[in-house]
């Protein structure tokens, strides 16, 4: 045979099942595309001039490895579901006389020739839509656009070396498949596996208890930095129990439905609950496989999303004053020096302090046990029952609240940022101190506390009574403590007015021989908007994608299911069910499998949401009803697209069906 | 009254793009009585499959009318014609149409389902009828674990068990050996002995020569009939395939 016959062969089985592949190479296209805007974003140019770009470097090759990843597994999942359907043709060629390896070199024609397509269309597309790209990137993390156009050559390299690996691993996985199997199978192909599911009774115990297991540990996780750790844990467990529930735990509670007699030989769900069983036989794992897609899609989405939208209130919490000032061991004149200098310094710079913040405390790490707190060298914030006290002088309290409080040497004031003490006699390791009030309010201790530890402020009479405090715990006298000196104050104007003052102040301090450093929320605001911002961007990014791929799923199990149900619904038309019942029945399928999926997801994002706000927690968002809109807004938006696709393709089944 | 009366029955099957128009039947009419056991006859072509289509409303007539009962079937509208024909008709095909996600229990069951029907009123009727048809030992299994003969059965059960007054079966023995075919005709006698009314749509000289009349259809009208009255079923068998040669032959014999 002639290699033009080859060639032409391929193109006309591409053309004869464009139904199928015009999504596929649409989707290549896409995939490539974006994985090439990806590689160009990380070797880009433009972005190397500007300040925290090696975070947002960091952060976009992170986001390359998630594509190139994705593109692999799933490219190779949408091929197997092309070759399943198409092993009747191969099957009828073989028939005809076409050997094997003729098979097989159809099978390159067709290769190559999809490949040439999506590869070139699909970073041609990229490369025109990568300006557009770095401009969105740019808008979102706020830095300037540059001018010019740029085409990295390692981009390009990438792209066409990663997918012609893709398309080559798909072909001899083809060849593979089609070598294996005999012409009569190859025929049949597209036939077998009607046999009815078994039920798994131990996946489906495993999938339950991996599941409840992953939510317990959801939801009862209380330190925040622990999350970060059992956040994996539990998304592993979860994605077991996923797989686990969807492939055995729906065929045993359908199952269960058909054995009650009275509910199973229903009109309604007669039809119903038998095609369900093998529809779940079938579509268990890309079913799955949607959910965890968009559980995934929507916490990135929310966790991004509320950081970019919260970033001022990230700021506020990370900067509780616009000009922050914080020293460890400052002696008693360091801090006068350090006040004077303040003083000074704004009154030159023309700015008048506003909320002013100072105090001066002794921070202790220590383990709380109720009412009774034990020495901790550093603070563990992977643990729990772990506490930062701060104590404070009574004088200073005074001054700073304008109070006229008086205490004797074993009593306290206590003020709670975040936690609880249980009792009105506090015991650190045996030395005790009675709490003769709890305050109410107290400005710098709301400021300083730390948020993501339990956190107390004490107001004690002298500095000896912390010095015996502090003896208790550690069961010396040798240590000397030292005060740590906060000064955080708000002025009014942008950012020339914070930046000059700020550097003014470092000038000054240095001249002083005191070695801490003023920061401005300003100086700061950069940084922070490359790094939240570039998350957004990938969220945003990666969402894109992951939802586009589930689309496609959706798209072809439709197909799929389409072919198998037509002759079904033929035959029930003739045994006496009516279009409206069989119209009904169908719709309640479609309608269950492709909503079970979201459905899922949603849980999965309620269970999640406490250790999304815990680690929103570490990333210093605090505002945890902007997070509940977000996420809100977000499944909205998720179930809004779902339900367009949905209509898109229950149109095509139902042309198919009828 | 007749059971099924089918009267100047014409169809004529016009494509979308305004090809030529194809005349499927031209002109039949036939009587069925309560209790009979019709074969009709034609080569492949003929409108055999469209006349059964019309009898059983998946079709409509171009002009004429089919009564059963009385009762014109071509005037049922949309919304009923479903329910009266899981009430009036059962099918037998030959292909079976059993669904791969039923067992048989429950392929049998589907007609009553969906026709709403109380459990144990279905469960009843199930055991009778499985009884009879000898397949109560494949009730729980599923169509692809079965033999062909057993899965004509149990399409044979699900249209028996709505208690039709009309069994409509189309080349009901199309797809089995010999052996199984004999078996499933003399079911079918023994399913008319008790009063069943059958008509069966085939080119089978065999089958036909079970039913004690057979119409044959030749270009969209009925051509010409025979009753077996006391014939046997060989002699029977002879006198079709005498009367297909002759119809083949164009009716020139002697020539």
């Amino acid at each position: 045979m002639s290699r033009s016959l080859y060639g032409r062969l391929a193109v006309n089985n591409i053309k004869k099942n464009a139904q199928a592949y015009i999504p596929y190479i649409l989707t290549c296209i896409g995939i490539i595309a974006m994985f090439y805007n990806m590689a160009f974003l990380t070797t880009a140019k433009d972005l190397g001039s500007i300040s925290g770009s090696s975070a947002i470097r960091n952060i976009l090759s992170f986001g390359e490895a998630i594509i190139g990843i994705f593109s692999v597994i799933f490219l190779f999942y949408t091929n197997s579901f092309l070759i399943k359907r198409r092993k009747k043709e191969f099957g009828l060629f073989n028939i005809l006389g076409m050997e094997k390896k003729h098979i097989a070199r159809i099978m390159f024609y067709e290769t190559l020739c999809i490949a040439i397509i999506s590869l070139g269309i699909g970073i041609g597309a990229g490369i025109l839509f990568s300006k557009l790209i770095i401009l969105l990137l740019f808008k979102i993390i706020s830095f300037k656009a540059a001018f010019g156009f740029e085409v990295p050559l390692t981009a390009v390299s990438t792209t066409a070396m990663l997918f012609i690996a893709i398309f080559a691993v798909n072909l001899i996985y083809n060849i593979y498949q089609v070598h294996l199997s005999k012409p009569i199978e190859l025929l049949k192909g597209g036939d077998v596996g009607e046999k009815e599911p078994k039920t798994k009774w131990l996946t489906a115990i495993i999938g339950t208890i991996c599941l409840g297991l992953g939510y317990y540990i959801a939801l009862t996780i209380e330190a925040p930095l622990d999350a970060l750790n059992i956040f994996f844990i539990a998304v592993v467990l979860v994605i077991i129990g996923t797989y686990c529930l969807f492939t055995a735990g729906s065929i045993a509670v359908l199952k269960m439905l058909r054995k009650n007699k009275r509910y199973y030989y229903k009109p309604e769900h007669f039809v119903s609950v038998s095609g369900m069983i093998y529809r779940m036989k079938q579509n268990a794992v890309g079913l799955a496989n949607i959910c965890i897609l968009s559980t995934a899609v929507i916490v990135m989405l929310a966790i991004t999303f509320s950081t970019y939208i919260g970033m001022e209130d990230i700021l506020r919490t990370r900067f509780p004053r616009n000009i922050i000032l914080t020293m460890g061991g400052v002696s008693e004149e360091q801090v006068a020096t350090l006040d004077d200098i303040i003083e000074k310094q704004t009154a030159a710079a023309g700015v008048i302090p506003k909320n002013t913040v100072r105090c001066r405390f002794v921070d202790f790490y220590t383990i709380q046990n109720g009412a009774t707190f034990t020495a901790e060298q550093m603070i563990n914030y992977y643990a729990n029952n772990r506490a930062v006290i701060y104590f404070v002088l009574l004088d200073d309290y005074n001054k700073m609240e304008g109070k006229t409080a008086s205490l004797k040497s074993d009593e306290a004031l206590l003020y709670v940022v975040h936690g609880d003490i249980p009792a009105d006699t506090i015991s650190f390791d045996g030395l005790e101190l009675s709490i003769k009030e709890r305050l109410k309010s107290f400005d710098a201790a709301d400021t300083i506390g730390d948020r993501l530890v339990d956190s107390y402020f004490i107001v004690v009479d002298s500095m000896d009574t912390i010095n015996r405090v502090y003896d208790s715990m550690n069961g010396n006298g040798t240590g000397t403590l030292e005060f740590s000196y906060y000064y955080g104050f708000d002025v009014a104007g942008g950012k020339s007015v914070q930046s000059t003052l700020t550097a003014s102040l470092n000038k000054a301090i240095k001249d002083a021989g005191i070695d801490i450093y003023a920061e401005c929320v300003e100086g700061a605001k950069d940084d922070f908007y490359a790094t939240y911002g570039g998350l957004f961007f990938l969220g945003l990014f990666l969402g894109i994608l992951f939802i586009a791929a589930t689309v496609l799923i959706i798209y072809y199990k439709q197909i799929a299911e389409g072919y198998d149900d037509k002759k079904r619904f033929e035959i029930m038309q003739k045994v006496g069910m009516s279009r409206d019942e069989i119209k009904k029945s169908i719709r309640s399928q479609v309608l269950s499998v492709f909503f079970l999926p979201l459905i899922a997801a949603a849980i999965h994002v309620a269970f999640a949401s406490k250790i999304m706000t815990k680690l929103l927690f570490v990333l210093n968002l605090t505002n945890i009803s902007l997070f509940a809109a977000c996420t809100a807004a977000i499944i909205v938006i998720f179930t809004a697209f779902y339900i367009i696709v949905y209509a898109l393709t229950a149109r095509t089944y139902y042309k198919i069906v009828s | 009254m007749p059971l099924l009366e089918v009267i100047n029955l014409k169809k004529i099957y016009t494509t979308r793009f305004g090809g030529t128009p194809v005349q499927a039947l031209t002109n039949v009419s036939f009587s069925i009585e309560q209790g009979e056991y019709v074969a009709i006859m034609g080569e492949s072509g003929s409108g055999k499959t469209t006349l059964l289509n019309i009898i059983a409303a998946l079709d409509k007539p171009t002009a004429g009318d089919v009564l059963l009962n009385g009762k014109s079937i071509t005037s049922i509208g949309e919304r009923e014609i479903s329910a009266f024909r899981r009430d009036n008709l059962g099918f037998v095909f030959q292909d079976f149409n059993l669904l791969d996600t039923f067992s048989i229990e429950d392929n049998i069951l589907l007609p009553l389902v969906l026709a709403g029907k109380r459990y144990d009123e279905m469960i009843g009727r199930l055991k009778a009828i499985a009884e009879k048809l000898k397949i109560s030992d494949i009730l729980m299994k599923y169509p692809y674990e079965v033999s062909g003969g057993q899965k004509q059965r149990a399409a044979v059960a699900r249209a028996l068990i709505t208690r039709p007054q009309l069994i409509l079966a189309d080349e009901p023995t199309g797809l089995l050996d010999s052996h199984t075919t004999e078996g499933l005709l003399k079911l079918f006698a023994e399913i008319n002995d008790d009063g069943q009314t059958i008509l069966m749509v085939t080119h089978s000289i065999k089958a036909a020569s079970h039913a004690k009349r057979v119409l044959f259809i030749k270009d969209g009208e009925v051509y010409h009939q025979l009753y077996k009255a006391s014939l046997s079923d060989e002699q029977m068998y002879q006198r079709i395939s005498d009367t297909l040669t002759m119809i083949a032959t164009g009716g020139a014999r002697g020539e």
